[in-house]
């Protein structure tokens, strides 16, 4: 049996939304034995707590400490380590979050071992847990399992559905203390620059997306035009927002909004995992010059062109 | 200063090989051989402070088919020298065991300040030579580097983070993996880069120059270990328009989605 312990995250005051996907992932393995979270930060919250009982948890282990209030690596790995040590853990897991794909190699290089980062799948097959993990745009899959006594790894981003009705318990709640010194908080938080979330995609039937292929600011205006027509909102990938050509709200993947719509037309954009990984569209059409780009291994329907004509003349056939 | 930056040769993305065809090597030319882009993100963030401090930078390549290629472009782009790294008996499909090249890599360089590198890895999909790398030599680091900014005790770095981006300050010693923002847009080969590059005499080490028997750096010292890779079979085959007029791919998209009885508006 596996005795697990994952690295519990919260984001925005509420426990974030991978973890819990990952907790009900290990709660449908019938070898998993004990799921414990850790949880650190200034604050620990009985909400957080309760939240990740119903998910699964049967016991959380909090280290509270003002050094863990925002995620720096030296103070967490720290933390993290003397909590495995407590635990004594199979398999150290925690989604694949910026965080979560910081923390875990780190503790592994402690143990000794490797890991398995952006897994969408775990299998125990005798007495072994066996790793999938996608790799060259989802075309193949990776399986893997590690050397050690304690195996670590982290989820995809998106990988695991969260159970929209949870029916743990609450679970056993202990804490300790970790002491920390000046070396070990040698980087030092300044700011978090919070994105501004002025337009909630998550009910959008109709996405039309641009990337970088888009070309600048200005020729953003096809993309809005096509989605006024069609009736539907504007997404867009980091590359855009990062230089500002739209606005921060419309980014869409692992670091934007997650979205489920009907149809998305992604033009220009070349399908890095950490944006699919936030569309589960029904349907989903690629617009792209590159008959390479990795988007259209997630396409159901597709173009090889430039957006710049194909998508004008779109426009005119669904007016006309 | 002195920074080094390590690189990824992969297979270009461009070369039409689905699935595990794409990691078979005795498909693919050197024609087919690019630098990782994630790993050119990493020498531009290098060669941005180059430009600013007066940097060397050195390239190291240890995973590629021809990483003489990759170093050569890497020179053209501004590195001021470059290393390789070749061994058959190097398995670098285990970001650990990796990371122990590289430690040992830097150990020989000598003295180092900055450590960069990109933040994808085609060829082990790892995500995790960063972290690991730091983690072993006990450096302060930070991944997924979106911008950098000097300040007297070091760096302000921006780097990716779920909602928007994250600010902290790290010393002036340490590792920095970088994104593929705006800020680390690769710069181009320029004329006179690439007569350097011609020139350059780029030093070959094999893993016994750096003292690693391949008991610690071969397959046999992985612990991760390819239990399977396959093909992903997909249920349905994707309907990709490549041939025709503008127009008549619109017409045959929007022909395919009607027969398809798929509507497009809200
Ligand atoms: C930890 C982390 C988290 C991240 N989270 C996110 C996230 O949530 N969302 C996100 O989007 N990104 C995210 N990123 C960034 C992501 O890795 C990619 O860098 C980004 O998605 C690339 O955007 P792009 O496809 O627009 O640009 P590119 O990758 O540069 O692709 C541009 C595409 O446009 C095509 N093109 C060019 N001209 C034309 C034309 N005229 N017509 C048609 N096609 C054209 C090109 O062939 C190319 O395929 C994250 C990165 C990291 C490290």
């Amino acid at each position: 049996m596996v005795k697990t312990l994952v690295f519990g995250q919260v984001r925005e005051d509420i426990i974030e939304e991978n973890t819990l996907g990952v907790l009900n992932k290990l709660t449908e393995i019938s070898g998993i034995s004990e799921v414990i979270v850790a949880l650190f930060g200034h604050q620990i919250k009985d909400e957080w707590i309760s939240e990740l009982g119903k998910h699964g948890a049967s016991r959380v282990v909090s280290v509270k400490a003002p050094e863990l209030e925002v995620y720096l690596s030296r103070p967490y790995v720290k933390a993290m380590l003397e909590v495995i040590e407590k635990t004594e853990p199979k398999l150290v897991i925690a989604a694949g979050t910026v965080y979560g794909e910081d923390l875990i190699p780190r503790l592994a290089v402690h143990h000794g071992v490797s890991c398995a980062q952006r897994i969408n799948d775990i299998t125990i097959v005798g007495d072994e847990l066996h790793f999938h993990t996608p790799v060259r745009d989802d075309q193949a899959m990776k399986v893997t399992r590690i050397e050690g006594a304690i195996k670590f790894a982290t989820s995809r981003s998106g990988a695991f559905f969260v159970n929209e009705n949870p029916t743990g318990g609450s679970p056993n709640v202990e804490s300790f203390d970790v002491s920390f010194s000046e070396e070990d908080m040698l980087v030092k938080h300044i700011e978090i620059k919070k994105a501004e979330r002025t337009v909630n995609l998550k009910d959008a039937k109709v996405i039309v997306a641009g990337g970088r292929g888009v070309g600048g600011k200005e020729q953003f205006q096809i993309i809005r035009e096509l989605a006024e027509i069609l009736g539907g909102e504007i997404g867009a990938t980091r590359a855009c927002t990062d230089v500002h050509w739209i606005e921060e709200t419309y980014e869409i993947g692992q670091t934007g909004q997650s979205v489920s719509p009907d149809i998305y037309i992604a033009a220009g954009i070349s399908g890095a995992p950490q944006h699919v990984s936030g569309i589960k569209a029904k349907t989903l059409i690629a617009i792209n010059t590159d008959e390479g780009a990795a988007i259209f291994n997630f396409a159901d329907y597709g173009i090889v062109g430039d957006l710049h004509v194909i998508l004008p003349i779109l426009k005119q056939k669904l007016q006309g | 200063m002195k920074i080094i930056v390590f690189i990824e040769q992969i297979v270009s993305t461009q070369v039409k090989l689905k699935g595990v065809d794409y990691f078979d090597s005795s498909r693919v030319s050197e024609d087919d051989l690019v630098i990782n882009p994630s790993s050119k993100n990493a020498l531009e963030g290098a060669l941005k402070l180059k430009d600013q401090l007066g940097a060397e930078v050195t390239a190291v390549c240890v995973r590629g088919l021809k990483p003489n290629k990759a170093l050569r472009e890497a020179i053209a782009m501004g590195c001021t020298d470059a290393i390789e790294i070749a061994d058959e008996t190097i398995y670098t499909d285990d970001p650990l065991l990796l990371a122990k090249i590289y430690v040992e890599t830097l150990g020989q360089i000598g003295e180092f300040d900055l450590v960069f590198l990109g933040v994808e890895e085609q060829s082990t999909g790892s995500y995790a030579i960063g972290a690991m790398l730091s983690e072993k030599l006990g450096l302060p680091s930070v991944l997924y580097a979106e911008e950098i900014e000097v300040i007297d005790s070091g760096y302000k770095v921006g780097h990716v983070l779920e909602g928007g981006r994250k600010i902290v300050a790290m010393p002036s010693k340490g590792v920095i993996s970088c994104s593929d923002s705006q800020y680390f847009t690769p710069r181009y080969t320029s004329m006179r880069g690439i007569l350097t590059a011609k020139r350059a005499e780029i030093p070959k080490w094999t893993a016994a120059d750096l003292g690693l028997s391949s008991s610690v750096v071969g397959k046999e010292a992985a612990s991760l270990i390819e239990v399977s890779f396959s093909n992903i079979v997909l249920e349905k085959e994707s309907y990709i328009i490549k041939e025709g007029e503008p127009e008549e791919k619109v017409e045959n998209l929007l022909a395919k989605l009607k027969e398809d009885e798929i509507k497009l508006g809200a």
